[in-house]
């Protein structure tokens, strides 16, 4: 299964991969350090599941987001954030996202994660 | 009539809900580190430019060098999230994240953004949740710098009158500690009050 993480953090990144691993071993694991990269990974690679951070330099979540939807409306887009912001979850949603998850995530939000996307 | 001026009340109401928001970050923090740590209780200051540069000056020592990340942020409410962390403090994180005991520059730089955007975005968030708000997050930077270049010329060019929010956060187990400060712009003193004054109506409606 093709997984794409986006964040411009790499620590962010690792960190989600690191428990994304615990449960899901055999994923097939993207990165990308800004949004438009994501656009770009995303339609080349079709993963079946994105974790998209906001704040990123280049392009941010918001706009990544918009493109993603557009170029597949079934993609299944987790929103990674610290921005706890309910007009931000309200937007994201809007957009498309399946789920928006405050960071940082631990083993215990990845299994939440997990149990509501389809795969 | 818009006035920046803050009773004892505003100040209060600021305090108690940066007490909030920081007690949420911190709670993010320890998750991130996967250990206890504790946030000083937030001191409020209003002041100038030269108000703001002999505050620094107390709280940093002149020829240290530190890690200083900046985050800005806009909207109804606009400022400057600013965390700082001493050489030793930034190294303890990047070596405690990345699990090495040499962590390169690289990373160390990139647990330190990592540290501060989770804090600044939790803190504001929370604190624009509970004034009923909103604001957008730019992405965060950060420069070694000693502790007298904290505040460059540039930046007397954008602050007049300043809300500093300060405190230290601790996590003493991994020897990582910090200070934040949140610099507000004139016009969000201005716009501070007044949604201080809605909430303050709220709960004695």
């Amino acid at each position: 299964m093709k997984i794409l993480v986006v964040d411009d953090s790499k620590l962010a990144r690792l960190t989600l991969i690191k428990t994304l691993k615990e449960y899901e071993p055999s994923a097939e694991v993207y990165e990308a350090e800004n949004g438009a990269i994501a656009v770009e990974l995303f339609k080349s690679e079709n993963p079946r599941v994105v974790f998209l951070d906001l704040t990123m330099p280049v392009m941010d979540g918001y706009e990544a987001l918009k493109l993603i939807m557009q170029i597949d409306p079934h993609a299944q887009v987790v929103v990674v954030s610290a921005d706890i912001q309910t007009h931000a979850q309200e937007q994201v949603l809007a957009l498309g996202a399946k789920l928006m998850v405050p960071k940082p995530i631990n083993s215990e939000k990845m299994v939440g994660i997990l149990q509501q996307l389809v795969f | 009539m818009q006035t920046d001026e803050f009773s004892s009340d505003h100040l209060d109401v600021l305090k108690e809900l940066m007490n909030i928001a920081m007690g949420n970050a911190t709670a993010s923090i320890a998750d991130l580190l996967q250990a206890f740590g504790t946030m000083h209780i937030p001191h409020l200051t209003i002041t100038d430019m030269d108000g703001l540069k002999k505050y620094i000056d107390e709280a940093l020592k002149y020829d240290e060098k530190y890690y200083v990340t900046k985050q800005l942020f806009g909207g109804i409410i606009g400022g400057e999230f600013i965390f700082v962390m001493t050489d030793e403090s930034a190294a303890n994180l990047g070596n405690y994240l990345y699990d090495v005991s040499q962590p390169n520059d690289a990373d160390i730089m990139d647990a330190v953004i990592e540290l501060t955007n989770i804090l600044s975005s939790t803190i504001i968030s929370r604190l624009t949740e509970e004034l009923k708000t909103k604001v957008q997050f730019f992405a965060p930077s950060t420069e070694i710098i000693s502790g007298n270049h904290l505040i460059g010329d540039e930046d007397t060019l954008n602050y007049h009158k300043i809300i500093i929010v300060s405190t230290v956060m601790e996590f003493q187990s991994h020897k990582i500690s910090g200070q934040i400060f949140i610099l507000a712009r004139d016009e969000t003193i201005i716009r501070l009050r007044e949604l201080i004054d809605q909430k303050l109506e709220e709960l004695y409606a």
